[in-house]
């Protein structure tokens, strides 16, 4: 185990928001959290039809980068909602 | 980290075991995180029996589990060799029902236990069924055997067992521990339910000096000190056998039905010693509570107290 801190400069939220919003069409992601732990929800027209599984995954693609090693700054997804622009929440927390 | 072919082969094994398998941070009985334990919850619910993998015991499958399913978080629900998803997506899938039906359209349907009501029972029970509101009456058994009975709505997956004119419904993991109880009901201060069921595992019996004297008296239980040599110089009770290496070759010629107490000096270490003998197989095993400093204040003030 890696007892270094993770390496990541600047807002671990913004990263967050900003790599779902740029992969995901039409998105709008909303991030809180720190310490590692993050909770996000994000709405798109692409989540429609899909499976809450698809959706995650979806999500998690757009920040596996940030996920990734024993120095990531990104521990845990505490709560990860995804939903369509119609307010259908698909998934609880 | 790209997965290599040995540790997608060895996960692909996991998986071929059991149709159902959580790769979880701990295991059934302690999960050590929050999310681990939701699913287990759920899960134990659902299924008689299904195979956990603790990733904390390999950093290897922790990792490798994440670029096996593509997916970054632990715990990891697996039914026929198919990712189903992570903590939130289980809990979902549970109360829409989906998650019963890819799990239980292919787990065979647990046997209708047969459960015996005692009239007594049967009446309090009648009586508080009136007043439950249309909840019915359930029955649960957790895996360390723990009963509990309550009054709750339905589940889609429960198995309804209709005896003495009452409907008794269980979960199905709970219907799994259930044939063969019988539900008495004992009047008076100190009563209430008394449910015996049959499946439960043996236990470690205690008993105080006053029991166990009887037992011995009544030449019903063979006494062992568990003590080493030194202390038994100290003090000792004259029928217990210590466990040297005699002791121990006569006490597992024993038949596994005969029953056998452990006694040392306060109740500690032959608590141990009575469970491992459990493992062994007895199935009528004894612990005397409070050693053999309690014998001393209880039975016979000669054996001196150190």
């Amino acid at each position: 185990m890696s007892s270094h801190p993770t390496y990541f400069q600047g807002s671990v939220i913004d990263a967050l928001r900003e790599a779902i919003e740029r992969q995901i069409p039409d998105s709008r992601a909303e991030v809180n959290g720190g310490g590692g732990h993050f909770s996000i929800e994000v709405t798109s027209p692409a989540f429609a039809g899909k499976s809450m599984l698809e959706s995650q995954r979806l999500v998690y693609g757009a920040i596996a980068h940030l996920m990734k090693g024993d120095a990531a700054p990104v521990h845990a997804v505490d709560s990860l909602k995804t939903r369509t622009p119609v307010e259908t929440v698909q998934t609880g927390g | 980290m790209a997965l290599n072919e040995p540790l997608r082969k060895h996960i692909s094994e996991i998986l071929a075991k059991s149709r159902v398998v959580l790769f979880m941070k701990g295991n059934r009985r302690m999960p050590q995180c929050g999310f681990s334990a939701q699913v287990v919850q759920v899960l134990d619910k659902l299924v008689p029996s299904y195979d956990t993998v603790d990733v904390l015991s390999s950093p290897e499958l922790r990792d490798g589990i994440k670029e096996f399913s593509q997916w970054p978080t632990i715990p990891q629900l697996y039914v026929d060799g198919q990712f189903i998803g992570g903590c939130d997506i289980v809990v979902a899938m549970d109360a829409s029902g989906e998650l019963q039906k890819r799990i239980g359209a292919d787990v065979s349907e647990p046997e209708t236990p047969t459960i015996t009501i005692s009239e007594a029972a049967a009446k309090t029970f009648t009586a508080a069924v009136a007043d439950a509101g249309g909840d019915a009456l359930r029955l649960q058994i957790d895996a360390q055997f723990q009963h509990e009975l309550l009054f709750g709505p339905r589940g889609p997956a429960d198995i309804e067992v209709r005896t003495s004119g009452l409907t008794v419904l269980l979960d199905r993991s709970s219907a799994g521990r259930a044939n063969g109880v019988s539900i008495d009901f004992i009047d008076g201060s100190g009563g209430g339910f008394k449910i015996t069921n049959p499946n439960e595992p043996p236990k470690v019996k205690q008993l105080n000096a006053k029991e166990l004297e009887a037992m011995f008296d009544r030449g019903e239980v063979a006494l062992f000190d568990v003590r080493p040599e030194d202390e038994r110089a100290i003090a000792k009770i004259a029928a217990a056998r210590p466990l040297d290496a005699a002791g121990q070759k006569y006490l597992l010629g024993l038949d596994p039905d005969s029953p056998i107490a452990f006694h040392c000096h306060h109740g500690i270490r032959s608590q141990k010693a009575a469970q491992e003998m459990l493992l062994e197989g007895f199935r009528n095993v004894y612990n005397l509570k409070g050693g053999i400093d309690a014998w001393s204040l209880a039975i016979d003030p000669s054996v001196p107290r150190y």
